[in-house]
Formats: structure tokens, C-alpha cells, sequence
């Protein structure tokens, strides 16, 4: 049982980690990696209601698909052109970053290896069973072994997406039309795609008269 | 039952799935003809035992997902020489868009990796830029409007 408890006490730091994509942006009381958490299975849960999946294997995943986290830092797509001083980033953030296919594979390679590693260290002391369990959860979220990992894995881009618009809605420092169209070369799940369509129409009607 | 939908592969993703595929049976039945752990612990349920089960469970799921999708799996041909200036699956396209360079390449649902520059050809942008030519003004809108600008067009499937 200590064992068990020092994993949850681990997993109750996720609720003050600050997400830091939010924080690049200057975003005030920004949300924590908890936060996203838990809008992400309620999401993956009410929505993937309609699909054929195995839903329990849903949920567990969209729960556990951060804990790496813990001890992994979080980390953004902007991350290699952030300049030191955080005030010089807004400029940065106003247009979408673009890499060579190389770096492409190295920052997704990267990525993954400190994440896994880090995962099995969250996971070490837990009963096989149980570790077993997550580590391959994780495995299929990241690689898409699954229908259930694939439809994960675009709850989380999603989930992402209304939180930046809302704060775009608050605090108007997210470039919301960036953001629409990079869930566009994301997202192919039909349910999702007809989902985003009711996130835009919502958020972004007034933004007609804005771009061409 | 597993969806029937039909998986668009390029040859190198056909190839290494069914790798995958022969790897992870000999896998299964090299789990399964060892000895497993005893269900049993002293009177607990041994959690290597679970644990044993958890993994050829996982194992049992990727199995069946390989079976549907090698089933249903479409390869991914390089065009005629006459179409090689239509953006296809299997095509790399540089755009124009927002001002910047970008570079995709278009792949079945199964090998999109955004974070790598494959996008699917089932996502509203992979499915406008189908068909298109360089020079063509692609839009993808409601209510915020984009427009991919289709700079250049490549095949590097064989």
C-alpha cells in the first residue's frame, strides 16, 4: 500500500503543474496538466459514447495518458524558437513554427524516449499488474495500436483546442485562427470533425468578417 | 466486430505491419507455451500472474487490430506518369499558407503523424488538397477561411 500511496501523491502533483504552452502565451492562472486531465476524459467519454469502443479502456487511457508528466517536462511545439526573454515570445507565437522534416523526427523522437522513461519511473513501484496496465495504455495512446488509442490521441488535440479558444475569448492572446486550422491537418475521426464544426461555429462566427 | 473500412498503407507501412503482425503471433505463442505464473499467491491473486494476463491481453488486442486492418489493407500506388501532377495519397505537397512554407505529406488515417508532416487524407485539410494541382488556391473553410496555395507536388513511394 505504500507503494500505492506514493504513486498517487505523485499524481497529485499533475494538479500544479502549469501547462506551459499557456504559460508561453502569459496566460493568468492558467490551467494545470489535472485540468486538462479531466476535461479530456469527460470529452473522450461523452463522446466517444457513440462510437463502437471499448470505453473503459477509453477512459482509463485519456486518465493516464499525462502521468509521464510528472516527471517529464511539458513540452510545446514553439519549444526550439523560444527566445529567452518570456516578453519577446508573443512574437514568436504569431505565426505557426515550421521545421525541417529532420528536426520533425528528432524533437518526436526525443519526445517520446523522455516521456517512456519517465513514465516507467512514475510506474516502478507499482504491482506488475497495474504497471503493466498503464505502461501499455500509454504505448497505445502514443502509437495508435488501437481505435481507442487513435480516437484518444485526437480527444487530446481537442481538448487542447477549446481551451485555447476560450482563453482567446478571455484574454485575446491566442492566434485562434492558427489554431483552427492546425486541428484541421489533425483530426479525421467523423464524430470529432463534426464536433469541431459546432466548436467553430461557437467560437469563431464573428471571425467570418476577419480573414478572407 | 471489428469496423470494415479499408486502410490505405504506403508500401513501407504495409511491410512493417505485417512484421508486426508474424512478430508479435511468435511472441504470443512463445508467452504461451512457456510457464506462466500461478494464478495463486499463497491465497492472493499473484499480480505477476496479472500482470502475464494484462500483457498477452494487449497482445490479443493489437493481434485482432493487425488481422482487420492487413484484411483491409489498400496499398498505396504511385501514380501513371500522366497523373503525377495531382496531389494524391502517397504525395508530398509544398503550400503556401498564413504567409509561411509548409510541407505535408498525404497518408491513410493509420500513418498520419502530424508531428512528423503526414496528415490524412480523411482530415478536411488532406481531403480538400486531394485532386488539386500546383498552382490551384485550395480553401478550407466555415466559418474561418484558409487558403493552401499548392506550391509543388512529389512522389517518393515506389
Amino acid at each position: 500500500m505504500k507503494n500505492i500511496l506514493d504513486f498517487l501523491i505523485d499524481v497529485g502533483k499533475l494538479k500544479r503543474k502549469y501547462r506551459k504552452g499557456w504559460q508561453v502565451h502569459q496566460i493568468k492562472d492558467s490551467e494545470s496538466t489535472a485540468d486538462h486531465i479531466f476535461r479530456m476524459t469527460i470529452i473522450a467519454w461523452v463522446l466517444g459514447k457513440k462510437k463502437r469502443l471499448n470505453m473503459e479502456k477509453v477512459i482509463k487511457m485519456a486518465l493516464i495518458h499525462d502521468l509521464c508528466e510528472i516527471y517529464a517536462p511539458d513540452m510545446t511545439p514553439y519549444d526550439p524558437l523560444l527566445p529567452q526573454n518570456p516578453k519577446k515570445a508573443m512574437k514568436v507565437l504569431k505565426s505557426w513554427p515550421k521545421f525541417t522534416p529532420a528536426l520533425k523526427k528528432k524533437t518526436y523522437r526525443d519526445k517520446y524516449r523522455r516521456e517512456f522513461k519517465a513514465l516507467k519511473k512514475v510506474t516502478l513501484k507499482l504491482p506488475p499488474d497495474l504497471k503493466t496496465e498503464i505502461i501499455n495504455l500509454w504505448l497505445d495512446f502514443e502509437k495508435g495500436l488501437t481505435k481507442e488509442g487513435r480516437f484518444v490521441k485526437q480527444i487530446d488535440k481537442v481538448e487542447n483546442l477549446l481551451q485555447g479558444l476560450e482563453y482567446w475569448k478571455k484574454y485575446g492572446k491566442i492566434q485562434h485562427h492558427l489554431w483552427m486550422r492546425w486541428i484541421k491537418e489533425i483530426v479525421d475521426d467523423p464524430f470529432l470533425l463534426e464536433f469541431l464544426k459546432t466548436v467553430e461555429n461557437k467560437f469563431c462566427r464573428r471571425c467570418k468578417h476577419q480573414k478572407k | 466486430m471489428p469496423e470494415e473500412k479499408k486502410f490505405y498503407l504506403t508500401k513501407e507501412g504495409l511491410e512493417r505491419l505485417k512484421k508486426e503482425y508474424r512478430e508479435l503471433k511468435q511472441l504470443k505463442l512463445a508467452k504461451t507455451k512457456g510457464e506462466s505464473p500461478k494464478i495463486l499467491h499463497s491465497e492472493d491473486l499473484n499480480p505477476e500472474y496479472l500482470a502475464f494476463q494484462e500483457d498477452l491481453n494487449f497482445l490479443e488486442s493489437r493481434l485482432i487490430e493487425l488481422e482487420n486492418i492487413l484484411k483491409n489493407a489498400e496499398l498505396i500506388k504511385p501514380p501513371s506518369k500522366d497523373k503525377k501532377n495531382i496531389i494524391n495519397l502517397g504525395a508530398t505537397v509544398l503550400v503556401r499558407v498564413d504567409g509561411q512554407n509548409d510541407e505535408f505529406t498525404l497518408v491513410g488515417s493509420l500513418e498520419a503523424n502530424p508531428s512528423l508532416g503526414k496528415i490524412s487524407n480523411e482530415s478536411p485539410v488532406g481531403k480538400a488538397l486531394l485532386g488539386h494541382r500546383v498552382g490551384d488556391e485550395v480553401l478550407v473553410s466555415s466559418p474561418i477561411r484558409t487558403t493552401y496555395k499548392v506550391k509543388k507536388i512529389k512522389y517518393k513511394i515506389v
